[in-house]
């Protein structure tokens, strides 16, 4: 074993990671297992990840300091591109229409994971015990997440219309007269939050679903002996076996719903009065329609950092869960 | 016996309700894109009708919509086919051999699948402009590979790590190549697998609206964009509108009926391997 690690380590080191590397010189007098494990380790083409590397460089590296250096310049399509410093980046953070999409970002992001993800619990648990029919309900429920969020935001444009859409017509036969949804300040928001709802609950029920089928069956059928209730089976048995793929289906959610643009594009814009404007719609007006290519850029870093603190924090709740198992 | 019927009972209802929730405003918009433009909005809703077919005809001659159509099919073959060339072996190495820095390079594809489109789109919109992949489908193929690669990866790591090593060890006793035995050993036995992963990857070319918005003009314009331009907000053309978000949702929407198995197992792998 230790004189593998220590070819492994010197091949690595001798051909820099490529290629592949000779075959052992003193082969013959190895035992048999140890000579195969070591051709096997001698015949590691490392030369077939190098085109899925250069991919993502390419659409990685590159961008990402590119856009680093387009966030200290000025550049606004034109010819000429000045170093800026920090400008860009004091902008972002104090001026109030960027603080304000960052606000409404969260407001977003927050509201919609929490709903998404409760509703999807709910939802698996509720469903994982139908016996028939669960195949039709699971493929219906899926639906929504098959639409693509420009279609998504038609599909609600309609249905929300204040005087033509159905939202409205079945709460005016209920006595209620709807509100113009989209069309208002205080409405807005939350309209955007219940669509999202709307379209990627099926997300988190999917995996949660699956998560719940994949538990093994002991500790219920041992809670269930010593009489203990749905809900303190649920809250001290399922909940922390689901605990893993909760927080996955969390962070992913997560990040999801802070780089929303489709719904808001498709619906509202970012309006009423920028009241769902939010970063990504942002980062595109400052670029595409404003041609301030740098502070949008300085908008895409500030938000890819925090993006990245929640991935690295997440790879650390990762290993923990990994390490108390 | 009585609670556990009547827990049944509301389980069912709970159930039929959000399926009715999902499935209403599809098939709404789909009776608007079938209704006359009278019955479309008529107060009280008309429920039955005969269907009329000429949204659909104005939607899909609408100039560039067949063509966007089109050009996201395209999308959807070539991104599949450049994260499977390149993801694949890619793959293989990181779930079967020993690789320096695996775990470095996995935490990049999560963090490239995670990055905030407008932060790759503006360099990349330079950077083509400047190459001459601007508006063209292979250059949208291509950057999409942000999001299908990593997927890609991550899907078939995990199919491949069903595959026995043995069947491999064989193969390589008797001298077959690293390329021959994951082209012709691990990709046919995960062949069901992979199948899933290009569907999800489909559906995620073929909804994404972001990228296309900012990469592409006018000849590989996709169907998401076709779509948008339908929404004025002056004049809108409801019949027609939703003609074009039908016949956007249809593809995917069989893939969900066909595949939903498939789609449920690769949608769980991805998140919880």
């Amino acid at each position: 074993m230790d004189c593998k690690k220590r070819w492994l380590a010197l091949s690595n080191n001798a051909f820099g990671g490529w290629g592949e590397p000779p075959r052992p010189p003193h082969r013959s007098k190895m035992p048999l297992m140890l000579e195969t494990t070591m051709r096997r380790t001698a015949f590691n083409p490392y030369w077939l990840l190098v085109p899925a590397l250069l991919m993502l460089a390419l659409n990685t590296f590159y961008p990402v300091i590119y856009s680093i250096y387009l966030s200290f310049t000025d550049w606004n399509w034109g010819k000429t591109s000045n170093f800026v410093g920090l400008t860009n980046f004091i902008n972002v953070l104090t001026k109030p229409q960027f603080r304000g999409a960052f606000f409404n970002t969260l407001i977003f992001s927050v509201s919609a994971v929490v709903v998404e993800t409760l509703l999807g619990l709910g939802l698996a648990l509720v469903i994982n015990r139908l016996t028939v029919g669960a195949g039709i309900i699971r493929t219906i429920l899926l639906m929504p997440l098959m639409v693509s969020g420009i279609a998504v935001s038609l599909v609600w444009k309609v249905l929300l219309d204040p005087t033509q859409g159905i939202i409205n017509y079945f709460l005016a036969q209920i006595g209620i007269a709807g509100p113009a949804w989209l069309g208002t300040v205080p409405t807005a928001m939350p309209s955007i939050i219940m669509i999202d709802t709307w379209w990627q609950t099926a997300f988190t029920f999917i995996i949660l679903s699956s998560a719940l089928k994949g538990l093994p069956a002991e500790p219920f059928e041992a809670a269930q002996l010593e009489g203990a209730g749905a809900w303190a089976t649920f809250r001290h048995i399922t909940l922390p076996m689901l605990k893993p793929v909760l927080i996955t289906v969390i962070i992913f959610r997560t990040v999801d719903t802070l780089k929303i643009f489709d719904i808001v594009f498709g619906t509202t814009g970012g309006g009423p009065l920028r009241a769902t404007e939010v970063v990504q719609t942002l980062a595109y007006q400052t670029a595409f329609k404003f041609h301030r290519f740098g502070e949008s850029a300085a908008l895409s870093v500030v938000f890819s950092l925090i993006i990245l603190l929640l991935c690295l924090a997440y790879l650390r709740l990762d290993t923990t869960e990994e390490d108390a198992s | 016996m009585r609670p556990a019927s009547l827990g049944i009972v509301w389980r069912y209802a709970a159930a039929i309700l959000a399926a009715i929730i999902s499935i209403f405003p599809i098939l709404w918009i789909a009776m608007i894109a079938l209704k006359t433009r009278t019955d479309a909005f008529a107060i009280p809703p008309v429920w039955f009708f005969s269907p009329v077919w000429e949204h659909f005809q104005r939607a899909w001659t609408t100039s560039g919509f067949s063509g966007a159509f089109f050009n996201s099919v395209l999308v959807c073959v070539i991104g599949n086919l450049l994260a499977f060339a390149v993801g694949i072996p890619a793959a293989y190495m990181l779930n079967k051999r020993r690789v320096p820095a695996k775990r470095a390079i996995l935490i990049w594809l999560l963090i490239s699948y995670m990055l905030p489109e407008f932060l790759f789109v503006i360099p990349m919109y330079v950077f083509y402009q400047y190459v001459g992949l601007y508006d063209t489908v292979i250059g949208l193929a291509i950057v999409y590979q942000i999001f299908t690669l990593p997927f890609t990866i991550w899907l078939a790591r995990a199919f491949f790590a069903d595959v026995p090593s043995s069947l491999a060890e064989a193969a390589q006793l008797e001298g077959a190549s690293t390329s021959q035995i994951i082209w012709k050993i691990y990709v046919p036995i995960a062949a069901p697998g992979l199948a899933a992963t290009a569907i999800l990857n489909s559906i995620k070319m073929w909804n994404e609206l972001t990228i296309a918005l900012a990469l592409t003009f006018d000849r590989a314009q996709t169907v998401t964009l076709a779509v948008a331009g339908f929404r004025g907000y002056a004049s809108i053309d409801w019949g027609a509108m939703s003609a074009a978000s039908i016949i956007v949702i249809l593809p995917m929407a069989l893939f969900a009926i066909l595949a939903q198995r498939r789609i449920v197992q690769g949608l769980s792998l991805g998140a919880v391997k």
